[in-house]
């Protein structure tokens, strides 16, 4: 029987397979591009949250592949079956070669990883004959295999959402196995993993490329959701945004990312409709998160149950201990 | 164990709780008026370029305010949607103005970019667009969509008559061209530099310059000591610093500067008296133009904003006046999409900046001004430098003379 954590992620995915039977098209859409971009959070926060490197980057490997599956798709019509593993392929290649910057830590890391990414950013921009430049790549045909196509926003929700569930459950199989371990490890004191004869630099650049791989896929999700692509998508504020939806959520956690990219895209999208100072109140959301909640919304919620179990086990002696504490910052 | 279980539960029915709550917030949003006509406007109105976002803005709104709000005795209501300048951000927000509005059109959005990515919501949705102002060339020729008309400008349409100006008017055989370095930029400098090459005019130098250079020292350093004239075609904050970067480099006294697409009248408050005399722009739109409908505008945006309108503002202003004669035109029923659709390409309308009507190609047919700095004396906002149009090329279309077929079959402009 899986234990509860999953059942959580499961009973979660389950309400928000919900959002279609009370909402309107928007909503819909919104969700998508929240599990979408959460998804992308999530991919960065498997190298932030537990093996302790800020990567920068992320947006390259994500619009590496939106970009590959347009250009094949809108460019040489080939069939999607095709597209997706070549986009997921190309963005997987990325991130072995870029991989090579876990050979530097801290800031160094954070500065290399710039840097790549914007080699990417300026590809895309530059090579106009390719990429389409500043206009991109538009009418990205609807996903489909053979006949059957899938061309409204509603099964195409279930789709992402069934894809994002799978890659969760995934992903918390991974950072629970001795693999995620040791990249917590790393992330507590690399050199005492070193003396116990863990090599430091392939568990990272595993890590790393598996982190690329995540970003590619959310790439892949949002071309379809999107069918447009242009060099936005491959700028440095995508890697940022994604960066912070995971530490306004909560690093090292699961839904942590996912919470993050609900409260950005709700501001972004929702909120600037009616609010016109949407930009302002976002920064007071992350000054408040780093001044009252530097562990991020699930942090918050952890210490507040932490605080509540020891209540509960000065009057009631069966209390259990809290099943997470709240991580310290990296 | 009971709170092992019990505490995941509690938790659990929170969520619930908290999603049925927000249920009204769902269902309150798409609550519409039956009988107004919903407009959903696009622009920038926050990042790099939401001070000609807000003038555009402002566009809108006052010609509804000057029409009472009402079009064929059925109220108006303009929905303004942000789109940050980020394409990603303005697909998302065109999808909202149609699933949760419910609006009717969309006018909009500002930069060139946004414009593919709003196009391909008209595509997947079937909703009349009225693109405007962005300008990318791509929307009216190579990528068209048929629920998509443009009411502004294509970018390469002002370069067109800008190489034959130089060539012509100021017999210019040869010129240095910066241009700045993105879709648009290219668009509009490649197609001066295709009608003055055309003609018999030589390049000197092609300089391309990013958006955001802080330093245009070592760029004007670029220009060849020889050339006679400089043709520049910058955007954004860059304008002030290239007309500083000139004239504290004594730049002035070496070469003539001339706008293809510089100072227009936003920029023009930034500057000072140097920049008298000098040719600004060659565009769809200049606050100095002198017909009863311009003059009245111009007047009118005066008094309620304190400043000249920007071609942008006239753009906003004059989209609005479009989709209000179209509207009319079928007396009221923009339900009817195609109808409306054609009576938007029907309509010859009179704006402040001249008569306009669409090519074939869902592109306006109208007058580029090439202006210049001058110095006036505005009623309402004392001594001003205000740009003035020097020579009027009359029905521009977006092909200039060029035979379309023609046209298309050569392919964008790229560097």
């Amino acid at each position: 029987m899986p234990e509860r954590g999953a059942l959580t992620l499961i009973f979660v995915a389950a309400l928000v397979a919900t959002v279609p039977l009370f909402a309107g098209d928007f909503w819909v859409s919104l969700t998508i591009k929240i599990l979408v971009l959460g998804l992308l959070a999530l991919s960065v926060d498997l190298l932030l949250g537990h093996a302790g490197l800020l990567s920068l980057c992320h947006a390259a490997f994500f619009a590496m592949s939106a970009y590959t599956v347009a250009i094949l798709q809108v460019r040489y019509g080939v069939p999607m079956l095709i597209a997706v593993p070549a986009g997921l392929a190309m963005g997987t290649l990325l991130a072995l070669v870029f991989g090579v910057s876990v050979r530097t830590r801290g800031v160094y890391f954070i500065l290399v990883t710039i840097a790549l990414g914007f080699i990417v950013w300026g590809v895309t921009y530059r090579w106009a004959s390719f990429t389409g430049g500043d206009n991109g790549i538009t009418n990205v045909p609807y996903p489909a295999i053979g006949d059957f196509q899938i061309t409204s926003m509603t099964a195409y929700f279930y789709v992402v959402l069934l894809v994002v569930l799978g890659c969760v459950l995934a992903y918390r199989t991974l950072v629970r196995s001795p693999f995620g371990l040791v990249l917590r490890g790393l992330k507590s004191s690399e050199s005492r993993m070193r003396s116990l004869g863990y090599s430091p630099l392939r568990h990272l650049y595993v890590a790393f490329v598996l982190s690329g791989f995540m970003a590619s896929l959310a790439g892949v999700l949002y071309i379809y959701f999107n069918r447009f692509v242009n060099p936005a998508t491959a700028h440095f504020h995508i890697s940022v945004e994604a960066v912070l939806m995971a530490i306004l959520g909560g690093t090292g956690t699961i839904l942590g990312p996912f919470l993050g990219s609900v409260v950005i895209m709700v501001l972004r999208n929702w909120v600037s409709g009616f609010f016109p100072y949407y930009m302002t109140l976002m920064g007071l959301v992350f000054i408040v998160t780093v001044l009252f909640a530097p562990n991020g919304i699930i942090g918050l919620v952890n210490s507040w149950r932490a605080r509540r179990a020891r209540r509960a086990k000065t009057t009631d002696a069966v209390g259990t201990e809290p099943e997470a504490q709240p991580r310290p910052q990296p | 164990m009971t709170t092992a279980l019990t505490l995941p539960l509690r938790r659990l029915a929170t969520i619930a709780a908290a999603a049925l709550l927000s249920v009204p917030a769902f269902v309150g949003q798409a609550q519409a008026e039956e009988d107004e006509i919903r407009i959903g406007i696009l622009a920038p109105l926050t990042g790099p370029l939401a001070s000609p976002g807000q003038e555009m803005v402002w566009g809108h709104e006052m010609f509804w305010e000057q029409k009472g709000h009402t079009v064929a005795g059925r109220d108006v209501r303009l929905v303004i949607a942000d789109t940050a300048c980020n394409p990603d951000q303005a697909i998302t927000q065109a999808r909202r103005l149609v699933d949760q509005e419910e609006v009717h059109t969309i006018i909009g959005p500002l930069c060139g970019h946004e414009g593919p990515a709003v196009a391909q919501v008209g595509r997947e949705t079937g909703l009349p667009i009225l693109l405007d102002p962005a300008g990318a060339d791509e929307i009216t020729k190579w990528t068209r969509v048929p629920s998509v008309v443009r009411t502004a400008l294509s970018a390469s349409q002002i370069g067109h008559p800008f190489g034959d100006y130089l060539y012509n008017e100021l017999g210019l055989r040869s010129a240095t061209f910066i241009g700045q370095d993105y879709t648009f930029g290219h668009e509009v400098t490649l197609g001066a530099i295709q009608t003055f090459t055309e003609l018999g005019g030589e390049v000197d130098e092609l300089i391309w310059t990013p958006i955001g250079t802080t330093d245009y020292g070592p760029v004007i350093a670029g220009v060849p000591s020889d050339s006679e004239a400089v043709a520049v075609t910058i955007v954004g904050a860059d304008r002030v610093r290239l007309f500083d970067a000139w004239f504290d480099f004594g730049m002035d006294h070496r070469h003539d500067i001339i706008g293809t697409y510089w100072l227009q009248e936003d920029a023009l408050p930034q500057v000072d008296d140097r920049a008298v005399g000098l040719i600004s722009n060659s565009l769809n739109y200049v606050a100095g133009i002198e017909t009863p409908e311009n003059e009245a505008f111009v007047e009118a945006y005066a008094e309620a904003h304190n400043r000249i309108p920007s071609w942008f503002a006239e753009s906003g202003y004059t989209a609005s006046l479009w989709a209000h004669d179209a509207i009319e035109a079928i007396d009221g029923d923009i339900e009817d999409r195609e109808a409306f659709l054609d009576a938007v390409r029907s309509v010859e309308i009179d704006a402040p900046r001249g008569p306009l009507r669409l090519d074939e190609y869902d592109n306006p047919i109208q007058n580029v001004y090439v202006s210049e700095v001058q110095k006036r004396d505005h009623p309402v906002l004392g001594e001003i430098l205000m740009n003035v149009p020097v020579k009027t090329y009359e029905g521009v279309s977006q092909f200039w003379t060029w035979d379309p077929e023609e046209f298309l079959e050569r392919g964008p402009y790229e560097r």
